[in-house]
């Protein structure tokens, strides 16, 4: 058991940290629905920060940081997928990556756009598809979500098979999302913190009600318990702290977003203050892999069949 | 990071499981039913110690200096986590080698260092803490026990509540006032408990027998020397001591073990296979394994050689919310356990309640997770 940092680990995320700065802030009344930027992804790619995986002494919990610390920007970074999921089943599988359950074609795919690598993983395996302009419908102009979504229209008649265990990929796309998600969590409750120590009525900061700062702190301990979940399910690669992991960090997502707008007041309404960028990704995420319930289902299987 | 115990500690670990398989009596599962400040788990302790002495693995942990294998904080872990998931069989004597001897080690004189760390490393004493008062429980530093220091003595006069092992201590690890001064005026002294004076009543509880107590001290004498630190450094003390007490009992461990026997039960019974009652149960495992890592990202720090902060507070808030889940779902699809179905499962609910009142109810670790963790402002007073 070593829970710290390794020095690479300290200097990738020192690296991102600095390669981010510039979008790690946003202009006031400058924030649209959802927000990505090809100048950072393209920066992300050339430096090999979405390619650590494969690295032998980096591994999946250095991807799993890398995935974290990226979420925690205003910016939507395509990471997750590409750097936990695409390694296994082929490095060079073109960008961005869209995770798509077999069967599952009503939902918005995050990322999907032509050129995009749409992946479907389920009972008859791993295959994928290079999506092309009229197998997308646009969702509807502005979505909630905070990621770019579209729908597919339809699949092609020939999809290429990856020879690798389809349940062995929704393990890694679980613990991908667990990432993503305490990432997620983290900025929102900074971002919240922030406001609330800030913002003044009767005389003093909302932070200093007990009423705020009890739910705040409960929020804390949500968070750090799934950014820990996250990466021990990334560093041990068993499906049942996969599942756990994805479960808990569903579960943290539904008990925290409405409360961070709802201690915003009205600031949390409007889109001039960030907040919505990472809840309402979070919100897309609970829908995950079938969300929570199938989560805990898949864990009581792992745990307990 | 690396989340995989060294085989250094996996065999650590086997060799304690090892010792409790050949050291535990048959039936010891029942037995356990006894809360660990029984009369019974105490006396049963008192003997058991000292196997566990003699075996080299009552305080392995501890700093060579202090006669231990200076095997560190992971260990103490490990050990911690086989004990605690077996029943508790060192009773309260688990204080001792957690914090009571750290913290005489650190604090105490060299004539407070030989009376009292010698018994501890024998497994045969046995102390309580005089902290709560019936009107300072969470607000603990408005205590009111008064220590008067007389021609040389303390003398010793009020009350104290909740104080579990009272009843068959040695010595009382207490609070005392001796200033108006609000925390700065709070004094340690380690009290022996068959000084004339005390009066111990224990409460009934829910926890098991023997728990809690009434502590009544009428002008009890110690000499001067029986004083902890100097005067006034109580409040230092304590929270150096309680940051390890917090993270002390590995509470997930029990929670997570109890549920694996409840889903067992379901599963016998053929009620195991809704999709419900597996849900709700992995949420329950979740919240086992999120405060298990919570503990472990704090037992990192230690290790790393940072003080305890107010990640512990984070740390047991999750364990409350682990051990709350696993009561819950064992009272709804379990509900026979309690009534004498599962003498384990009921040891673990009566033990579960314990983890949001004491060391610090949820709340003050709330408190302190807002003020030091997220550095809220700080409410007027």
């Amino acid at each position: 058991m070593q829970l710290s940092l390794n020095e690479d680990q300290t200097q990738i995320l020192d690296f991102i940290d600095s390669l981010a700065k510039p979008f790690s802030t946003l202009p006031m009344h400058d924030v649209s629905l959802a927000l990505e930027s090809a100048e950072l992804d393209e920066a992300l790619v050339e430096n090999g920060f979405l390619d650590v995986m494969a690295v032998e002494e980096l591994g999946p919990v250095t991807a799993a940081l890398v995935v974290e610390r990226l979420a925690r920007l205003p910016f939507a970074v395509e990471a997750a997928a590409s750097a936990m999921v695409r390694p296994l089943i082929d490095p060079e599988l073109p960008r961005p990556l869209c995770l798509m359950e077999e069967g599952k074609t009503r939902k918005p795919l995050r990322f999907l756009r032509p050129g995009a690598t749409v992946v479907v993983a389920g009972p008859s395996g791993v295959k994928s598809f290079t999506a092309t302009e009229e197998m997308i419908a646009p969702a509807q102009e502005d979505t909630l979500y905070g990621y770019p979504v579209a729908f597919l229209t339809s699949l092609p008649d020939a999809m290429t098979s990856h020879d690798v265990d389809a349940a062995e990929i929704t393990r890694a796309w679980r613990v991908a999302i667990a990432a993503e998600a305490a990432g997620l969590l983290g900025a929102a409750l900074a971002s919240t913190v922030t406001y609330v120590s800030e913002r003044k009525q009767f005389g003093r900061p909302l932070a200093t009600f007990q009423g705020m700062r009890h739910r705040l702190a409960e929020d804390q301990v949500m968070t750090n318990t799934v950014y820990w979940m996250a990466m021990r399910a990334a560093g041990t690669g068993s499906q049942a702290d996969a599942a756990m992991a994805l479960q808990h960090a569903q579960e943290a997502a539904k008990r925290v977003c409405y409360d961070y707008h709802q201690f915003l007041g009205g600031m949390g309404m409007t889109l001039e203050h960030p907040l919505h960028l990472w809840t309402y990704r979070l919100k897309l995420l609970t829908a995950e892999l079938g969300g929570r319930g199938a989560q805990g289902l898949a864990a009581a299987e792992a745990l307990w069949s | 990071m690396q989340f995989e115990w060294t085989e250094e500690q996996d065999a650590f670990r086997h060799k304690i499981r090892d010792f409790l398989h050949a050291n535990l009596p048959d039936g010891w599962e029942k037995f356990s039913e006894h809360g660990p400040a029984s009369p019974a788990l105490t006396a049963f302790a008192r003997e058991f110690c000292v196997k566990l002495a003699d075996a080299g693995i009552l305080f392995p942990h501890w700093p060579r200096d202090m006669g231990g294998d200076g095997l560190g904080p992971w260990e103490q872990q490990i050990l911690a986590e086989e004990m605690w998931i077996a029943g508790e069989p060192r009773g309260g004597q688990y204080m001792n080698v957690n914090w009571i001897g750290p913290t005489l080690d650190k604090y105490g004189t060299a004539e407070q260092k030989t009376r009292y760390l010698e018994p501890i490393t024998k497994g045969q004493s046995l102390w309580c803490q005089g902290f709560s008062e019936p009107d300072a429980g969470s607000d603990l530093a408005s205590l009111r026990t008064r220590a008067e220091l007389k021609d040389g003595n303390y003398v010793i006069n009020g009350q104290k509540i909740w104080t579990s092992y009272a009843g068959l201590a040695d010595t009382c690890f207490l609070l005392t006032r001796t200033s108006e001064d609000k925390k700065r005026g709070i004094t340690i002294i380690l009290v022996p408990m068959d000084t004339p004076g005390i009066t111990v009543r224990q409460i009934p509880s829910l926890i098991g027998e023997g728990d809690i107590h009434e502590v009544f001290f009428d002008d009890v004498t110690v000499p001067e020397s029986a004083r902890f630190g100097e005067e006034g450094q109580a409040w230092e003390i304590v929270a150096y001591s309680l940051r390890n007490e917090r993270l002390g009992i590995p509470r997930f461990t029990l929670a997570r073990a109890a549920l694996d026997r409840a889903v067992s039960m379901l599963k016998d019974a053929g009620d195991f296979d809704g999709e419900y009652v597996r849900i709700e149960a992995a949420r329950c495992a979740a919240l086992c394994e999120a405060a298990g890592t919570a503990n472990y990202a704090v037992v990192q720090r230690r290790v790393d050689g940072f003080a305890i902060g107010a990640e512990s507070s984070s740390a047991r808030y999750a364990t409350v919310m682990a051990e709350r889940a696993v009561c819950e779902f064992v009272i709804e699809f379990l509900p026979e356990a309690l009534a004498g179905a599962s003498p384990y499962l009921k040891m673990h609910h009566q033990r579960g309640i314990v983890a949001g009142v004491a060391a610090g109810s949820a709340e003050i670790q709330l408190n302190i997770i807002a003020s030091e963790v997220l550095e809220l402002p700080r409410e007027p007073r």
